[in-house]
């Protein structure tokens, strides 16, 4: 940590808290279960994907990937491609316009947000198996793929480092993760794991995963001159990507937009900026038309990188009455050179639970591979399998029942970073979900309750994800007829974020829902945070929690000139929002519509931008969100075949803005969790680094028929340091499904696996 | 609720999407009813233009790609169709429909449902219970319904969330849009209800260069000899995966949906004859007589927008490995007939398939039908797979046993997929079976007979060892599930 790093969370710490947000006691709109506002748009098909666009004399461009791991192209033969119908040009890097590097995502500033910091198609070296070596443009998406299979590559090849288990003895300890120190040792943990009388260790594994959001990455670009750059971008971040595009091409940001309307799930797959908009953007340039790149759900699998393979090791030590002694949590990842991102595995670990001592450490092997990325809970998804999972195997060695060991370990302060809650209430979770569930009817003993051919199991796992809030802007535009518009440059991929914003500004506002607008999707508007990490939501709240005092304040201004106004004298701090104006809380009656304000000091409008403070609650408090998962597995004992059977998700995760979207968002992460617990995995030849199942017939996201029942309780106890009370909920559904299962399947059949995917082999 | 549907960027979207990348060489067109309105095809456009890139060139954006496979059904359409003599809305995966096969045809897309304005009663329910997220499958999902929603003899209880089964959604976790499915009650008496009491379309003969329809078998076969590179398509759901993902050129497509020979569905005290264009739904509806595992088969075998295209010819043809159709028509003792230049030709089926991916399809003939002996033996299907349905066989068996006195076995039929170059027979261990009594020791001999006959290989669907010993333990689970019904 940089003595600037440490100074500034000092004093975070002697800063006094803020007030709980009043808005938590008088909320209207907030928590309601509404329906999504763009619901109408997306069942008629009117909701305009990016592929969807259409600027006039528009071409297409199709990617050639290559088919090693690693060397140089030797020879391009792009003759038969140019000459096939309809092509305009076939870039590759003797004609591909000069462009600067992309950076690496800076975790200090967070502006760019580069995947992979390999130069864009500038030279003949290849550094993946899938590596784009060439784009043909044509005038039609048909024309061009057909030209694009045409092109003929010779490589000289080297020996890559493409295999995992070959290379592990190369794991190196990374300078950070993400920000925060790749270890940390709190007393001697394998001392105490030594002399601790009940032990568990063990190693986790994990495979390759991608994200396989519906709608593949797609992009359009055109310029206007040699200087301004429009962009349509599945992104899950407008303004990284223009941040990034800028860098990319030395422009100024001013002259780049990049819009993302609507976007077809990312799940952090779409938050890396990938080469597929570098290259739509540099065709554009090189062709002086607009251009579109829509990836095939092939390209998607090799250009853009999914979640590392893992493997952990947890060990434990404790005492017979369950108190831990010894919690330490190693994990190794892949990452190339060119991704640098060690998965962040150990992050659950270093927040939950209570130990004499701990040790965490993170290792990485760099392969020759595609950039790996942040996917749906990077790190606490991973990290939660192996903690949750060695928990589980304590509570068997303890006799206990799992539920009884997470009262026994939890702490009063987080464990490494030494400071206060704000707001945990994971065993409240726990409790409440185990009434709900009727886990008190689970039998400890494995093997002990069958229904046929099936062997039943329950199991549970702790969720845990951070609340995460960055700094960010929003403007407020409130209209004569008192209305308004809230803008910021936000991402919508379907969380419900459009809904959530609207049923807060209009409780901020003090407006019906109906008079408030909110606009999003283009780096034009007011800076927002990506749409990952969870961040977004309790981002964009404080922001405009900010703007709307700003707004207030500047409209008490302009009410107070008249000598006459009910509002005379009045402090800022004496005023409540509400029935479309502004009103004194100490005596309802009087006050104010925003109407008669705007009317009096002759405005048409008045429009206000406001940023929210520096997150430094994030250093005074550990912040998260928590949650326990129960479920019900059966496992054939013919066939292995494992089937969820019922599931339940108790979530504390501060106030709940919306419970309809909410409760989705929470279903899919849990859904999402379930395939990486049993059906989900990236296949790469061990030999050539080829990915091999490129489609979603051969990477199995759960169907229809897979789920089960999912019942999601919130505890609603809102987080005193947030706007609202709320905290970002994305992640947080997916982390301990898997452990969840593997306990279950633990508990059905007495077999413990430690290797992901659960498949029918692992359990005969 | 003012909402700011964020079409903000000031670019100039002036025309429909890109124009249609087909050359208008043919002054003979194609036509085809798409959305109430006939719509005009080049006739020589490239056969392997997909429906779903037709319809999105045209600015109709509803439909989606995903996969281009038929996999994640965010591409789903309506097709009017005939079901056993009714008419029926099919929803099929546009991604995997040349745009030929279209012709003469009906098709409806999203855009259609609330063209008066209002949303259609599918879509409503979908707002209502949350069951899109980020919409990009929001209309597969919806189309995929809208075709429940009327199904005929549905009652106007709710729909079955299992018409879904051919859509996948990455966001919601299902249950809304399940929920969304059981909040349905009947179809209103609307025009999409009175388009149901005319009849489809027939399938009407097309002949081109790219792509020809015959009427009869007898155009059939004279094409089949004619041309060399003609290649027989039915419903394209191999096909279109081919085009789609592995760029594969079809010069001559021969589609053999519009030949009444391939389209019959037979049953006399005899035999049942299944045309070999039948598409499973087809057969599904016209087998009355099915037995049960019939159904459960069906379920396993395809999702139902696959199976509203999917043929069993294609699917035998084909000649898969890991097939789910032949194990368990080969348990059934089944055969195929085949027609040539020479006449008709009758193959038991456990001798059509003669190596990977090769069958006694001589150049220029054609599978006409399967058929299956009367009586129809019991019979059982076990498909092993990670993922409960859309997901190829681990392994798939299926057993028939018939049973004489004193629990003789009589005849015997263990039949496999997944284990070999071909699906097949473990005719050894049928011959240890019959006349042995069923029990507990000549099932183990039985084990012990398929260990030596099979030849599975390890791949990442499961290794040859699981293999074998799901195929051996398999067998022991059908002799303990008979032993608990005997009891």
């Amino acid at each position: 940590m940089s003595i600037m790093q440490t100074l500034v969370q000092t004093a975070a710490r002697f800063k006094p808290d803020a007030d709980p947000d009043p808005l938590i006691a008088s909320k209207k709109y907030v928590g309601r279960a509404l329906d999504r506002v763009d619901g109408r748009l997306k069942v008629t098909g009117g909701a305009r994907f990016t592929a969807e666009y259409a600027p006039d004399d528009m071409v297409y461009a199709a990617p050639v990937f290559s088919t090693i791991a690693k060397g140089k192209v030797r020879r391009l033969d792009t003759a038969a491609a140019e000459s096939s119908p309809g092509v305009i040009a076939v870039i590759t890097p003797k004609n591909m316009p000069r462009l600067v590097t992309p950076s690496l995502t800076d975790f200090a500033k967070l502006d760019k947000i580069a995947a992979s910091n390999l130069p864009v198609l500038q030279d003949d070296s290849v550094h993946w198996n899938g590596q784009v070596i060439a784009v043909v443009i044509a005038e039609t998406h048909e024309q061009a793929q057909e030209a694009a299979a045409r092109v003929r590559a010779d490589y000289d090849a080297d020996e890559g480092m493409v295999s995992f288990e070959r290379n592990k003895d190369k794991a190196i300890m990374p300078k950070d993760v993400l920000g925060e120190p790749p270890e940390i040792k709190i007393g001697d943990a394998e001392k105490n794991l030594k002399s601790a009388p009940v032990q568990v260790d063990a190693t986790y594994r994990s495979p390759y995963y991608n994200h396989s959001a519906i709608e593949p990455h797609a992009t359009i670009a055109y310029w206007e001159g040699d200087d301004r750059l429009y962009v349509f971008d599945s992104t899950q971040w407008v303004e990284g990507y223009r941040n990034s595009l800028a860098h990319v091409f030395a422009l100024n940001r001013e002259n780049i937009r990049v819009m993302a309307p609507f976007v077809g799930g990312g799940f952090g797959g779409k938050a890396g900026f990938w080469w597929n908009t570098i290259l739509c953007a540099a065709a554009a340039k090189m062709v002086g038309r607009p251009v579109k790149l829509a990836l095939s759900r092939e390209g998607v699998f090799r250009i853009v990188g999914g979640r590392t393979v893992a493997e952990q090791r947890v060990a434990l030590g404790a005492t017979r009455e369950g108190k831990l002694t010894a919690l330490i949590h190693t994990g190794l990842t892949v990452t190339p050179d060119h991704a640098r991102y060690a998965e962040q595995c150990t992050f659950p670990t270093r927040h939950l639970y209570a130990t004499e001592a701990l040790h965490v450490a993170q290792y990485v092997v760099n392969l020759d591979m595609v950039a790996n990325t942040w996917m749906r809970a990077p790190g606490e998804s991973i990290g939660t399998f192996a903690v949750e999972s060695a928990l589980d195997e304590l509570a068997v060695e303890l006799r206990m029942d799992p539920i009884e060991l997470r009262r026994k370990v939890e702490p009063a302060r987080d464990p490494t970073k030494d400071t206060e809650f704000s707001s945990r209430n994971l065993i409240e979770a726990y409790e409440r979900g185990a009434a709900e569930f009727n886990w008190s009817s689970r039998n400890l003993q494995p093997r002990s309750r069958r229904d046929g051919a099936w062997l039943v199991g329950h199991g549970v796992a702790t969720a845990y994800y951070p609340a995460l809030r960055f700094p960010g802007g929003a403007r407020v535009r409130l209209e004569a007829d008192g209305t308004a518009i809230v803008q910021a440059a936000a991402n919508e991929m379907g969380m419900g974020v459009a809904t959530g914003q609207l049923q807060h500004a209009a409780d901020r506002l003090g407006l019906p829902l109906h008079c408030v607008e909110f606009d999003y999707g283009d780096s034009h508007l007011p800076t927002s945070p990506m749409a990952g990490g969870s961040c977004q939501t309790l981002s964009i709240l404080a922001a405009t929690r900010a703007t709307v005092e700003k707004l207030h304040r500047e409209l008490l201004k302009l009410e107070q000139k008249d000598s006459a106004s009910p509002l005379k004298g009045a402090k800022y701090e004496d005023l409540v929002a509400r029935d479309n104006g502004l009103f004194l809380a100490s005596e309802p009656s009087r006050g104010v519509s925003y109407v008669e304000i705007l009317r009096k000091a002759g405005k048409p409008y008045l429009e206000v931008e406001g940023v929210s403070s520096a997150p430094m609650e994030m250093m005074k408090y550990s912040m998260a969100s928590y949650g326990a998962q129960f479920c019900e597995v059966r496992v054939n004992e013919t066939t292995g075949e494992v089937r969820v059977a019922r599931w339940l998700g108790s979530f504390d995760c501060g106030t709940v803005l919306n419970p309809k979207t909410a409760m989705s968002q929470l279903r899919g992460g849990i859904v999402m969790g379930i395939g990486m617990a049993l059906t989900e995995e990236m296949l790469v030849d061990g030999r050539s680094g080829r990915i091999m199942n490129r489609s979603l017939a051969g990477y199995h996201v759960p169907v229809n028929l897979d789920v089960p029942r999912i019942d999601v309780l919130f505890n609603d106890i809102p987080d005193p340091q947030t706007a609202l009370g709320a905290h970002g909920i994305g992640e947080i559904g997916i982390t301990g499904v898997a452990a969840a299962i593997a306990n279950a399947v633990y508990n059905a059949t007495g077999k413990r696996v430690r290797d992901l995917p659960i498949t029918l082999d692992k359990l005969l | 609720m003012l909402y700011t549907c964020p079409n903000r960027p000031k670019c100039h979207v002036s025309r429909p999407l890109n124009a249609m990348p087909i050359s208008i060489s043919d002054p003979a067109t194609l036509v085809f009813q798409l959305n109430g309105e006939a719509v005009s095809i080049p006739a020589s456009c490239s056969p392997q233009t997909t429906l779903l890139d037709f319809l999105r060139a045209r600015g109709l954006t509803g439909a989606k790609e995903g996969c281009a496979e038929g996999e994640c059904g965010a591409c789903t359409v309506v097709m009017v169709r005939d079901l056993d003599g009714r008419t029926v809305y099919r929803p099929v995966n546009s991604c995997l429909m040349f745009l030929p096969m279209a012709a003469g045809q009906e098709v409806y897309t999203v855009e259609a449902l609330a063209a008066s304005g209002s949303l259609h009663p599918v879509q409503q329910s979908m707002v209502d219970h949350g069951g899109s997220q980020c919409g990009y499958c929001t209309p597969g999902f919806v189309m995929s319904l809208f075709a429940e929603h009327y199904r005929p003899g549905r009652g106007d209880g709710a729909c079955d969330p299992h018409s879904m089964g051919g859509n996948l959604c990455r966001c919601t976790g299902y249950r809304p849009i399940r929920d969304a499915a059981l909040a349905l009650t009947a179809a209103p008496p609307d025009a999409f209800s009175r388009r149901l009491d005319a009849p489809a379309p027939p399938i009407t003969a097309i002949a081109s260069a790219h792509f020809s329809r015959p009427a009869t078998l007898d155009d059939c076969l004279a094409i089949l000899a004619r041309d060399p590179d003609a290649r027989i398509v039915s419903g394209g759901t191999d096909l279109g995966v081919e085009s789609n993902l592995l760029g594969r050129a079809f010069p001559h497509l021969v589609s053999v949906e519009a030949i009444p020979d391939l389209r019959i569905f037979h049953e006399t005290a005899r035999e049942i004859e299944i045309g070999a264009a039948l598409t499973l739904s087809e057969i599904e509806a016209a087998w009355k007589t099915a037995p049960a595992a019939f159904t459960e088969w069906l379920d396993l075998f395809a999702s139902p927008l696959i199976r509203n295209r999917a043929t069993l010819g294609g699917n035998l043809a084909t000649a898969s490995p890991i097939g789910d159709g032949a194990p368990f028509l080969l348990a059934l003792d089944a055969a195929v007939r085949i027609a040539g230049a020479s006449g008709t030709r009758t193959v038991p089926l456990h001798e059509f398939f003669l190596d990977y991916r090769k069958t006694a399809l001589a150049r220029a003939e054609i599978l006409v039908s399967i058929v299956i002996p009367k009586p129809v033996p019991p019979i059982v299907f076990y498909k092993v797979a990670k993922r409960r349905l859309d997901d190829i066989s681990t392994i798939a068996a299926a057993f028939s046993i018939t049973l004489g006195a004193a629990s003789r076995v009589t005849a015997a039929r263990l039949a496999y997929g997944g284990v070999a170059p071909v699906p097949l027979r473990c005719i050894q261990a049928e011959d240890i079976l019959t006349g042995s009594t069923w029990n507990r020791r000549a099932v183990q001999q039985a084990c012990a007979a398929i260990a030596a006959t099979l030849r599975p290989i390890s791949d990442h669907r499961g290794s040859a060892e699981y293999r074998l010993a799901l195929a051996q333990s398999l067998l022991e689970k059908f002799f303990y599930e008979c032993s608990e019904a005997a009891e």
